[in-house]
């Protein structure tokens, strides 16, 4: 064969095929990965949003919020896994997926002063949410991007998932729904990249099980995904495989949990009695758990003493209806016409699976809301953007379209900021004075009463003192010197059998101090139903108050018990 | 100290099989995964009028049963006769067959076809590569290439790779070969997926980074690059892969084409002794090559590794038959703790993901050839996945016996016509 053969022309076997005629391509498709570039002004927009997130959760951060009961959990059972190589310094009762402690505990572990690095076990582990929410901002403006086409939208849902003081709050806050959330968009954020390849079908599985065994209510999420997956995919060479590999990913975490229990002994309760009336005497059981998890009921959400009005709303009222009204609006809209607004169904069913969760009656905590934020953003600012559009209709507004679309969404920032009532910026205290909300207030210092609290007791407690407290000083008695062995929380003091029975023996007199917070009565109060707790409040009863301190509505105690 | 010893070791051996398998894994669905890998696999639609001619070559040892029904498919491809010559190629004590093949030359004589001879050799070593070469000596077209006794080859084949040879201007074209008979026995569903993902998928990732061991069939070369190469190396137990890396460090480019439509069927070896047989002549043949070293000559550090990759895998696969029961051993009699329990989860779930490809694996196969694959065949297949790989396993540990013992006879696979009789009801879905 010479190597300058002119190739002769081809010639078709059969009937030559007609050539389709040349279409325009649609600009935007969310089915086929056909998403607008970002652009200048979209990388602008992603850099202001990223900075805004920065600033608006990284500023104050180590002293607003108070430091909360549950960070102080999961930041002991890092140190568990750190120190002791151990789920929980206690015993591990698979009350969540231990993956959210994983990951703090692989974030600790390199840092050089490990736990205290940032002051304190807490502190550390807000500097990871702080990541984590930038990481977030990025992936949320991405993902609604995505969704809408519009640069817009996503600076609107990123507005929202910054600056709300729902959002600052909770997402300040060392929980695992942040961790799970940032999972969860990574997930989404994977199935919508412009090709969906098998690998990267498989990574978004991966990252959707890492996030269900992070927190279990990613469980609510998932349908949406898989109705996601099964647009992109249909009709493509590899569909067979990514439709079995995406679920495979997502359950692998899952099967590795599930292998922790079954190795332990753990998987099924002992005669594999399920009777939530009787629960296993001799050893956890991960099924029992979530059987137990399953079958609970509260119910009072709505009631005037339930979250929405006595937490949610009042923080950030605006989010929640703005919210609630841009998801009804996106289901419709998606709903209405799925193949042509998928980006809509696919925004309004994430927010209405985990909006169903919060309401189908189960118990419901404070951070409970954590993962609503970003997907009501998200649905907020696709229907901003939409409307948006729908003003080039009116002719009036189609010439001063382009200065529209900057001006009255700015304008509408700007009187969520500087309207006290709001809450974004500014807020009016409790004796009518207009100041920086709660969030950004230099001289408002929640956990300095808490690090004072700590003080007092280096100063004065024996390291030897039997102390009951709440778990948000777990961290610092157990892994800053002196240390503090007998300092338990109220949970594990009456629940866990060595501390329960062996330690305090239930005898209020083996008590010798109580660590107190108005929010810690409360949590006892609550957590006392069968009187699990009676010989704590009658230690407290029997004790003098010997520290306090008071700001705003917090009140931190400590009590020597007689 | 030892129990450390034991829990470092189990933990190190869980992270590498759990890499190496996800590689695997990936190079089995490369084309799937990589839009571009699939439109570079697929052959063209339309072909181009006959310009190269072609020399074929059907090596033949005791093939009574099937050599007249592969000449004839041959000579009968949808390809002008003057442009194709067949040698079917047979030692001298193989009397049955060269009888069988001259029986069917004057057959064809009669009607006027007088492009196939017959080529006798009577020197050792008696084997494939031997054959070739000393047919190799007689061919005269642009193109040689090599089908087995028991092809059963595309009549547009030729045209094909005319098509793109002439149009891409490779000198190497290796095409599709396919396991056709998924449900004659206990390991031919298995055996029939390892072909279809090694060649639809696998080969395409080789030939794309220039490091590709070719197969024994249905593989086209240039005349001239095989003159220069001086044929195929007769000591070796695989020559095909020999020859592609040989190729491969030349720098000449190697176009795989898998088309379900072209590919040329086979059948998986009729028992198990033949089956270990010939995964034992494999493993062998692939240790044969690592050791000549051709793969160090290659341009790349990329190129030498993958093609290491590949030669070394029989010993990894022997020492992984050794390493199973003795890993399984050890966590039940040393009662490892739940974290390194859990380290050596990480394989068994690569090994799930193995097998759900394969599953839908068996689906695209059978999707593709017209044929239906029914949840009774994926429970068989689950039955034998395991006891398959510790055939191949043993296959592996029982060439690298041969390989210290010095053994390097040609142990041949018979072929019974298996993968004809139900293919030819199946015609291929867009044949």
């Amino acid at each position: 064969m010479s190597d300058n053969t002119r190739p002769p022309q081809p010639v078709a076997v059969g009937d030559a095929p007609q050539r389709p005629a040349r279409r325009r391509r649609p600009r935007f498709s969310v089915e086929r990965g056909w998403f607008p570039p970002l652009g200048s002004k979209g990388k602008a927009a992603l850099v202001f949003s990223l900075l805004t997130g920065v600033l608006t959760h990284g500023y104050h951060l180590f002293r607003y919020p108070l430091y909360l009961t549950d960070e102080g959990i999961y930041m002991q059972r890092a140190w568990s896994l750190v120190r002791e190589t151990s789920l929980s310094p206690y015993t591990y009762d698979y009350d969540h997926a231990p993956m959210g402690w994983i990951t703090l505990a692989g974030w600790v572990f390199p840092l050089p002063s490990q736990f205290e690095t940032f002051g304190n076990a807490i502190n550390t582990g807000r500097f990871l949410m702080l990541l984590v929410h930038v990481a977030s901002v990025y992936l949320l403006f991405e993902v609604t991007r995505r969704l809408s086409g519009s640069v817009l939208a996503a600076t609107v849902a990123a507005f929202f998932f910054n600056v709300s003081p729902l959002a600052v709050y909770f997402q300040r806050q060392v929980l695992l729904d942040n961790l799970m959330m940032f999972w969860l968009l990574l997930s989404l954020f994977v199935l919508l990249r412009r090709e969906t390849t098998i690998r990267s079908v498989f990574g978004g599985g991966l990252a959707l099980g890492i996030a269900l065994i992070t927190k279990e209510n990613a469980v609510f999420f998932v349908p949406t995904f898989m109705y996601l997956l099964y647009r992109r995919i249909k009709g493509s060479p590899s569909s067979r495989f990514t439709s079995t590999l995406w679920p495979f990913a997502a359950a692998a975490p899952i099967g590795a949990y599930v292998t922790y229990a079954l190795l332990k002994n753990e998987l099924m309760p002992s005669s594999l009695d399920f009777d939530l009336n009787n629960p296993p005497a001799d050893h956890v059981s991960l099924l029992y758990t979530l059987w137990w998890q399953l079958n609970r009921n509260q119910g009072t959400l709505l009631s005037h003493n339930g979250l929405l009005h006595t937490s949610w709303l009042p923080r950030d009222g605006i989010l929640l209806v703005a919210g609630l009204i841009a998801m009804v609006i996106c289901l419709f809209w998606g709903l209405r016409d799925r193949k042509r607004n998928l980006g809509f169904l696919i925004a309004g069913t994430l927010a209405f699976g985990y909006s169903f969760y919060l309401l189908r009656g189960s118990v419901v905590l404070d951070f409970y809301i954590t993962p609503l934020i970003p997907m009501f953003a998200m649905n907020i600012g696709m229907v901003v953007d939409r409307m948006m559009k729908a003003s080039y209709s009116s002719r009036m507004l189609q010439r001063a379209h382009s200065g529209l679309r900057v001006a009255l969404p700015s304008l509408v920032v700007l009187i969520l900021l500087a309207a006290p009532s709001t809450g974004y910026l500014m807020t009016v205290n409790t004796e009518g004075v207009t100041q920086i909300a709660d969030q950004y207030q230099s001289k408002l210092n929640l956990t300095g009463m808490q690090h004072a609290q700590i003080a007092w007791v280096r100063k004065n407690v024996p390291t030897n003192a039997r102390i009951v407290m709440d778990d948000d000083l777990w961290g610092e008695l157990h892994d800053v010197r002196p240390f503090y062995p007998y300092a338990h929380s109220h949970w594990n003091a009456s629940s866990d059998p060595d501390l329960r029975d062996k330690l305090f023996k239930k005898k209020w007199q083996n008590i010798d101090y109580i660590i107190m917070s108005n929010k810690m009565r409360k949590s006892i109060l609550a957590n006392n139903a069968d009187g699990r707790e009676n010989w704590i409040l009658q230690a407290l009863r029997n004790s003098d108050r010997v520290w306090s301190d008071t700001q705003g509505d917090i009140k931190l105690e400590i009590y020597r018990v007689q | 100290m030892i129990v450390a010893f034991i829990y470092f070791v189990l933990v190190s051996v869980s992270i590498l099989l759990t890499v190496q398998s996800a590689h695997v894994l990936y190079l089995m669905l490369y084309t799937w995964d990589r839009a571009d890998a699939e439109r570079r696999a697929r052959a063209p639609e339309s072909f181009l009028p006959p310009h190269l001619s072609f020399s074929v070559l059907l090596p033949a040892r005791h093939e009574e049963d099937v050599i007249q029904s592969t000449i004839e498919r041959v000579v009968r491809a949808d390809y002008p006769s003057e442009l194709l010559e067949v040698f079917v190629i047979c030692s001298e004590d193989d009397t049955g067959t060269v009888a069988k093949a001259e029986e069917k030359i004057e057959e064809l004589g009669r009607e006027g076809l007088h492009n196939v001879r017959v080529v006798v050799f009577g020197d050792k070593p008696i084997n494939k590569p031997h054959g070739l070469n000393a047919a190799l000596p007689h061919t005269t077209k642009d193109v040689v290439t090599i089908f087995d006794a028991e092809d059963d080859i595309h009549p547009k084949i030729f045209s094909l790779v005319n098509t793109v040879m002439v149009q891409e201007q490779v000198r190497v074209v290796q095409a599709g070969v396919q396991l056709m008979n998924y449900q004659s026995n206990w390991y031919s569903t298995l055996n029939v997926l390892e072909y279809f993902f090694w060649f639809k998928s696998r080969l395409h990732y080789h030939a794309h980074y220039g490091s590709i061991p070719l197969g024994g069939n249905t593989v086209f070369f240039a005349r001239e690059l095989l003159m220069r190469l001086g044929g195929w190396d007769d000591r070796n137990l695989t020559e095909d892969a020999d020859m592609g890396l040989r190729i491969s460090a030349m720098g000449e480019t190697v176009r795989v084409v898998y088309d379900d439509r072209y590919v040329t069927k086979e059948e998986t070896p009729p028992t198990l002794g033949h089956f270990i047989r010939q995964r034992t002549r494999w493993s062998q043949g692939f240790m044969q090559t690592l050791k000549k070293g051709t793969w160090k000559e290659m341009p790349t550090r990329k190129q030498r590794w993958l093609a290491f990759y590949v030669l070394a895998f029989p010993r990894g696969q022997a020492l992984l038959g050794l390493y199973l029961p003795l890993s399984l051993g050890m966590i039940l009699i040393l009662k490892v703790p739940v974290l390194i329990a859990l380290f050596s989860y990480l394989p068994v779930l690569l090994l799930a993901a193995h097998f759900l490809v394969q599953v839908v694996g068996l689906y695209e196969f059978t999707g593709a050839h017209g044929l239906e694959a029914s949840p009774k065949a994926v429970v068989r297949m689950a039955i034998a996945w395991f006891p398959f790989q510790m055939v191949l396993a043993y296959a592996a540990l029982r060439a690298m016996r041969r390989q210290m013992l010095g053994r390097h006879d040609w142990e041949k696979t018979q072929h019974v016509g298996a993968h004809r009789a139900p293919t030819e009801e199946a015609e291929s879905r867009v044949g």
